[in-house]
């Protein structure tokens, strides 16, 4: 799925980005299937509320999003949680992870929310892999900040995806466990065919990025 | 989709507690059951009314005549158009006329060992309003005698009050039916006289009815007048305890054996007790429905930010509906099925206790019933369905915020 960004200008931040030469804002760029996009900017400038745009939980911006050839805000409803279950999975900054539901529960419901793409033993594999398969079983809300966000890479690559999209995913990880996590999500985007788009805000060698881009 | 719905129950839990639910589903029972009781009960009073079993013959024919009054003394006669007008009322299948005999004619003993004499007066009615078929029941000039029915009252009334005082045997209807007696028929041009014999007993109209064929030749050769208006007619009906026919005789002056027509009494009564359970069971239906669709609401209000993040992450707003209709309906669905389980034990009861006393009710519950419970099962998953899209708008709407 190509993703076309024509002009867009976040309406809260419209004022200060009218001026900036920015690589995403007021301008005309495309990504295409396969890309492993990093965008760097500095806090506030705007990484969340363009991955919340992209993933089309905002909507309060001018100019258009084109999703192969259809217009993003053509997109809704059921024809929308279909794009999120097969197309375009997500790592959210605040995670957003069900606390009452276990790790496995949360990893799970992405699973089961479609036509499974793995197993669930898989879960277990995944969960081994980055460290955390003994709070698996553990309410979501009494895991720590940084076991919540290995929990919620691990719910995203449940899914079939073309594009996966991660706001700053590593920001609770350790080094060692940073390595990790972007080998496994380096492996399962290969495996689907799949790009990415990261947001951050520095420079880092985690992946091997087509584009790095600056808001 | 099995999995998907465990989680999301974990997830939607019900957060207004069992109470709510409890009494949603409670008061959702007692209206199933008052309404599918009132639909039985007017199913048990039309097959009571109208089956085979129940038919009583005697109840559906009623002999009617205009009320003597000081006013109508001697003119007590019905018109063409108030027999027309009668005829026309939805509640009669069919009058008949009752001819009466405009000649004297006495009956009186063939042979001295049993002697009897007394003037007597006839009618006649058309055959269909008979209600004993004797094949003699027809009569023409050469016929060996005048076939007659006697009202069984007459039987009665000889058998227990005349034979005593007249130290007289009782006599059986076959004994009767044996006796041939002389009819002497007085015309202009003096007596005749026939032969005649007791064919049947009926209980339906109290006069000693002889054939339309003799009848008409009778009034015809022996009749002091002519074209007289009937007097008396008979008509059938479905339902003798109707109380639209109740008041059409009231108010027409009119007059008929009161004991047939006090069923309408009755069925007043059973009408107001249905229609007070139906109307009772229709508000509580409203008003549990209201409860139950309040407690979807709360349910979806209290996990509204759960749902949004349910969307957020892909869960269709097709996957929840389906998963909120699946968990608030078959609850319902159990709750119409145990009602309607009630009613045909009730029925059952009734069934056994009715048979007893001769009255004759289904054992299982009627097929308006059945259908009854469709319908309330229909317009619940209506309901339902209307009030988790309706609440589930809320969320939806809101997705695209934060």
């Amino acid at each position: 799925m190509k993703i076309l960004l024509d002009h867009i200008i976040p309406t809260p931040l419209k004022d200060r980005f009218s001026q900036n030469g920015s690589a995403i804002w007021n301008t005309s760029v495309q990504f295409t299937q396969g890309e492993y996009i990093k965008i760097k900017a500095p806090s506030g400038t705007g990484k969340t509320t363009l991955v919340h745009i992209l993933y089309q939980i905002r909507h309060d911006y001018e100019g258009k999003i084109v999703l192969d050839d259809r217009p993003a805000t053509a997109i809704t409803g059921d024809a929308l949680a279909l794009l999120r279950q097969k197309q375009v999975s997500i790592i959210f900054q605040d995670l957003r992870l069900f606390p009452q539901l276990t790790a496995r529960e949360n990893i799970e419901l992405k699973r089961v929310m479609q036509q499974p793409f793995y197993e669930s033993s898989v879960i277990h594999e995944m969960a081994a892999e980055l460290g955390i398969e003994k709070i698996l079983d553990q309410e979501a809300g009494l895991c720590s900040y940084g076991e919540q966000q290995r929990i919620a890479i691990i719910r995203s690559l449940m899914q079939p995806f073309e594009w996966l999209i991660m706001d700053e995913p590593f920001s609770h990880l350790d080094i060692e466990n940073t390595k990790k996590a972007a080998a496994l999500i380096a492996r399962e985007c290969r495996k689907r065919d799949a790009g990415f788009i990261i947001t951050d805000l520095d420079e880092d060698s985690h992946f091997t990025y087509s584009r790095q881009l600056h808001l | 989709m099995h999995g998907l719905n465990v989680l999301l129950k974990k997830i939607i839990r019900s957060g207004t507690g069992c109470s709510r639910y409890m009494m949603a589903m409670t008061g959702l029972s007692f209206a199933i059951i008052l309404m599918l009781t009132a639909v039985q009960l007017q199913a048990d009073y039309r097959d009571l009314l109208y089956s085979k079993n129940n038919r009583d013959s005697v109840a559906n024919f009623l002999v009617i005549n205009k009320t003597i009054t000081d006013q109508n003394l001697g003119a007590a006669g019905l018109t063409e158009s108030e027999i027309k007008d009668l005829q026309n009322q939805a509640y009669v299948e069919s009058v008949g006329l009752l001819t009466p005999s405009r000649f004297k004619a006495s009956i009186q003993s063939a042979s001295d060992r049993f002697p009897f004499y007394t003037d007597i007066a006839f009618e006649s009615v058309p055959k269909e309003f008979i209600d004993i078929t004797a094949k003699d029941w027809t009569w023409n000039e050469n016929a060996m005698f005048i076939p007659i029915i006697a009202p069984n009252m007459f039987l009665d009334f000889y058998n227990f009050q005349f034979s005593f005082s007249q130290n007289l045997p009782q006599l059986t209807q076959q004994v009767v039916k044996m006796i041939v007696f002389k009819v002497n028929v007085y015309g202009p041009k003096g007596m005749v006289t026939f032969n005649g014999r007791v064919v049947g007993f009926s209980d339906r109209i109290s006069s000693l009815l002889v054939p339309e064929e003799f009848m008409n030749w009778g009034n015809t050769v022996f009749g002091k007048k002519q074209d007289l208006k009937p007097s008396r007619v008979i008509i059938k009906t479905r339902d003798a305890g109707n109380p639209q026919l109740t008041a059409y005789l009231k108010g027409k002056n009119l007059s008929t054996d009161a004991d047939k027509t006090r069923f309408s009494k009755y069925r007043r009564v059973v009408d107001i007790v249905v229609s007070i359970s139906g109307v009772t069971g229709i508000i509580l239906f409203s008003f549990a429905l209201l409860v139950f669709t309040l407690f979807i609401q709360l349910t979806v209000a209290s996990s509204r930010e759960d749902i949004r993040l349910l969307i957020t992450l892909g869960t269709s707003p097709s996957q929840l509906r389906g998963f909120l209709f699946l968990r608030f309906l078959p609850g319902t669905l159990v709750i119409i099925l145990l009602s309607f389980c009630m009613v045909g034990i009730i029925q059952f009861l009734l069934y056994t206790q009715l048979t007893n006393q001769g009255i004759f009710l289904s054992r299982l519950p009627d097929i308006t019933t059945v259908l009854a419970a469709l319908l309330i099962a229909g317009v619940i998953w209506m309901v339902t369905g209307f009030s988790i899209k309706k609440c589930m708008k809320e969320p939806l709407e809101l997705r695209g915020h934060r």
